[in-house]
């Protein structure tokens, strides 16, 4: 029962490019390829999100009101519903000034029962470690 | 010369900035630019607000990233779009987006 372990690292702000959305639409995607896959395979993600990155995470974003495009933000609690496992990390938030209170931490509204994880660079790299395929965006 | 600069990137790869040097400047913060205006990295607010110019932050572009005026330095005014057509019809001859 062989499992591909896949890692997105996201180190990039938001909305000036695509980049730190497709790292979250390919991760949610990935977890429907089992058509693809043989039975009992699995496909796992991680998402972390460093340096200027962790600004992808704050809450009360609007991009719908303004933009008309779905926020960051959602594309995180969407993960949290699929149980990908989200990090960030605590050093870069700790260096932008910014607080738990201030980053998407849950999707309770969704029923999601993961949480994001705010954990030390030294846990992202471990993951990082453990990974079939990372792909940095 | 009076110019006014869009700022649509939070790191800077070049120090273009730096060098203008007109009469008058006037730097308008959007897109990712807007982080300027409101992140305080390593405690400290960014060094693009300390050059001797107006400085102005598209409402719209703070909003949509979770930030409001609140978060905002004081040196920074917020603007909505129309704001910044007056800026460019009225206070600036010229405009330049680096």
């Amino acid at each position: 029962m062989p499992t591909t372990k896949l890692g997105f690292i996201v180190q990039r702000a938001g909305y000036k490019s695509e980049n730190p959305k497709l790292a979250l639409t390919h991760a949610i995607a990935s977890q429907s390829v089992e058509v693809y896959l043989n039975d009992g395979d699995i496909v796992t993600a991680d998402i972390a999100f460093i340096g200027d990155g962790v600004l992808n995470c704050k809450k009360d974003q609007k991009a719908m009101d303004i933009y008309k495009l779905t926020s960051t933000e959602t594309h995180i609690k969407m993960s949290l519903l699929l149980d990908l496992n989200v990090m960030v990390c605590k050093e870069d938030l700790d260096r932008l000034g910014m607080t738990e209170n201030d980053i998407v931490l849950d999707a309770e509204e969704f029923g999601a029962e993961l949480t994001v994880k705010v954990v030390p660079f030294a846990e992202i790299t471990k993951m990082m470690e453990g990974m079939n395929h990372l792909l940095f965006f | 010369m009076k110019l006014a600069v869009f700022v649509s990137d939070y790191r800077l790869t070049v120090d273009t900035l730096d060098r203008l040097n007109p009469e008058k400047l006037g730097i308008i913060l959007v897109q990712n630019g807007v982080y300027h205006a409101t992140t305080k990295e390593n405690g400290k607010p960014s060094s693009l607000l300390n050059k001797s110019a107006s400085y102005y932050a598209l409402l719209d572009d703070l909003e949509t990233r979770g930030l409001g005026n609140a978060d905002v330095a004081d040196n920074v005014k917020v603007i909505s779009y129309s704001d910044i057509v007056d800026l460019i019809f009225n206070e600036y001859d010229k405009t330049a987006w680096l």
